[in-house]
């Protein structure tokens, strides 16, 4: 009876300590009421520095999976970032602005496609773009390299509006040298009325 | 023009028919021995007209190139005859006040008795109503003698004579002789003797050539890749100025034919736009520093000098007379493209065009008196001419297609322009007045802008 009374006190103890969030080590008042238990004192000793060890191997080993993880997670997010950049130049690439014949007007739609790049622009600093400035065939060849230069620079101060550094802007005229379509319709005409963007990194 | 006419002859021409021919290649040997040959009947004060090129109006000169004869009786002929030949009639297609009467229209198929005046029968050519005469007289395998005889009074208006080099030099004599005949009859030579500079495209891929005015001897003047275009030559022919683009940039780039150079120039801002010569041998150039493209002469460095047309829209295409007083150009100030002419000394600018909304690629007459230009019309492009004297404005291409950039010859008669109207832009000649376009044959790929040079003095 004596007996199970101390195993009780010893209990309550332990659950005093574990309720207190008290990590001492150092014996406590009961200790010395279990003096018969020295034997056992021992071997929790031996079982308590067993399991830090343990605790210490699974705190390393998780610390190198969360590692290897953010390593993969950086290595996809790098990943994503080349792939979010190629879909980035590609997108400002292909979206081309077109005009009327002698006129080099942003139309509404043309002002649009040109917020989304001066957004995706200012998303990536690291991109630079070369405006070209494109005519159809039916103006003379002189006239059509001045139209070209006023197309791509009306394309130019629309983003510098935007808010775009002039400085990672530059503009070139091909007049009517290089048509997207070189046949000779007012569909066609309609498509080499341009401004095309090309990416330099 | 008929029988009763005199054709022109001027006097100058009609005593001594001893005219200097000097090489102008090494590799060209061309004696000349004085043709002395007298007039059959001396000029009268009515010989002394001339073609009047500048006239309102033209006849047509039904001119006759008789068959090639070799002096030594019963030979063959020597082997450059033909060649000559063939060269001597493509010529003179290219000017149109001649119509070429064919042998077979002449009595007797218009065989003659002999090249000289003297053996000529030019009773039966007046029947034929034939109003010159060209004879051939090869003296030599490679010695010929040419002549022009007028067949109403039978006066030898050229006489030439030449000794080939080699079978290869028979267009330029060609060119020459006719350059000689054109010279007396209208007292302006160098249509045969200029050159014409332009673009040639193939594919993706523009380089400048020149070529003679009626088509031979081509030369390619770059191998740069890219586009270059839009030259221009200095007034004395040793440089011509053009604008080149490669992928991301415009240079403005010079050729200097003799030596075979190109160099390519940076310059201020990112458009380079139809540069060209003033008559001192000053550069003129549309660039863009100032936010739109203005007409800048710029400095030997390149940089720019001073403004000659500045304003918030386009200013391109500048043209000058010989004189170097005046100055045509395009300008939208106005909204549409028209066409401009500034005086260099007062600066006062005045606005030419005022029909059409598109009017470019003005080019102002040596001796400044006409502006030709391309309108756009309904149908396409068209040359008009403008006389800034009168203000009278004349239309001289009719297409089809697209007739757009021309250019003077340096008499002022002659008009060459780049036309589409095969479908493929080539170049071809007219007049001021209108005559029927001839192409020049300029190769493969398309032919723009072009840019006639000086006279070539012989």
């Amino acid at each position: 009876m004596k007996g199970k009374m101390y195993i009780l006190g010893a209990m309550l103890l332990v659950g005093l300590m574990l309720s207190t969030g008290c990590a001492k080590k150092s014996v406590g008042p009961g200790d010395g009421t279990a003096g018969s238990a020295t034997g056992t004192g021992y071997m929790g000793q031996e079982a308590e520095t067993q399991r830090q060890a343990r605790e210490a191997r699974e705190a390393e080993a998780l610390r190198e999976r969360q590692l290897a993880e953010q390593r993969r997670a950086e290595a996809e997010a790098a990943r994503n970032r080349a792939a979010g950049v190629e879909q980035v130049v590609q997108e400002i690439q292909d979206a081309r602005i077109y005009f009327n014949f002698d006129s080099f007007e942003l139309s509404a739609e043309a002002r649009t496609i040109l917020q989304k790049k001066a957004e995706l622009l200012g998303a990536h600093p690291e991109l630079n773009v070369l405006i070209e400035g494109h005519c159809d065939e039916r103006g003379t060849e002189e006239y059509n390299i001045a139209l070209g230069e006023r197309r791509a620079k009306a394309a130019y101060e629309f983003l510098i509006l935007l808010g775009v550094d002039s400085t990672r802007i530059q503009i070139i005229s091909f007049g009517e040298e290089y048509p997207a379509d070189p046949a000779n319709t007012e569909t066609a005409w309609a498509k080499n009325r341009r401004a095309e963007f090309k990416i330099r990194k | 023009m008929t029988m009763g006419q005199v054709l022109s002859i001027n006097n100058r021409h009609s005593c001594v028919h001893g005219i200097h021919m000097t090489s102008c290649r090494n590799f060209l040997f061309l004696f000349f021995f004085a043709v002395i040959l007298f007039p059959v009947r001396s000029a009268s004060a009515a010989d002394t007209l001339s073609i009047d090129i500048f006239g309102p109006g033209q006849t047509a000169v039904n001119l006759y190139q008789a068959a090639p004869m070799f002096e030594e009786k019963g030979k063959g002929l020597p082997e450059p005859a033909s060649s000559l030949d063939d060269h001597i009639r493509a010529n003179l297609a290219f000017v149109p006040f001649f119509n070429q009467i064919s042998a077979a229209e002449l009595l007797e198929g218009g065989r003659l008795t002999g090249y000289r005046g003297d053996d000529v029968d030019f009773k039966k050519l007046r029947l034929g109503k034939v109003d010159l005469l060209l004879t051939t007289g090869w003296v030599a395998p490679y010695g010929v003698e040419l002549r022009a005889y007028e067949v109403f009074t039978g006066r030898l208006v050229v006489g030439k004579a030449y000794t080939l080099a080699g079978p290869d030099q028979t267009g330029l004599v060609a060119t020459r002789f006719c350059s000689a005949l054109m010279e007396a009859l209208t007292g302006r030579g160098g249509f045969f003797t200029s050159r014409i500079a332009f673009a040639r495209k193939t594919g993706r891929i523009k380089e400048v050539f020149s070529v003679s005015a009626v088509g031979g001897n081509a030369r390619q003047e770059t191998d740069l890749k890219g586009i270059s275009t839009s030259p221009a030559w200095s007034v004395d022919g040793r440089r011509i100025v053009f604008v080149h683009m490669d992928g991301t940039t415009h240079r403005l780039g010079v050729v200097r034919p003799d030596q075979g150079e190109v160099e390519l120039h940076g310059v201020p801002g990112n458009t380079c736009i139809s540069p060209a010569f003033l008559p001192d041998g000053k550069l003129t150039v549309s660039l863009n520093p100032e936010g739109t493209p203005n007409i800048y002469r710029v400095d030997e460095t390149f940089d720019i000098e001073a403004p000659l047309a500045r304003s918030w829209a386009i200013d391109i295409s500048p043209s000058f007379d010989l004189a170097g007083t005046r100055m045509c150009f395009v300008s939208s100030r106005l909204g549409n493209p028209h066409i401009f002419l500034k005086d260099l000394r007062s600066g006062e600018t005045r606005r030419i065009t005022y029909d059409g909304t598109y009017n470019t690629s003005p080019a102002l007459s040596p001796d400044g008196k006409l502006v030709a230009f391309s309108r756009q019309t309904d149908d396409g492009h068209r040359i008009f001419v403008h006389e800034l004297e009168t203000g009278r404005e004349r239309q001289v291409t009719f297409g089809p297609g697209n007739d757009e950039e021309p250019t003077w010859s340096p008499d002022n008669y002659f008009l060459a322009f780049s036309s589409s109207r095969t479908g493929t832009y080539k170049l071809y000649v007219t007049t001021r007045h209108g005559d029927k376009a001839k192409r020049i044959p300029t190769g493969q790929g398309s032919a723009t802008t072009p840019a006639w040079g000086p006279a070539v003095s012989e």
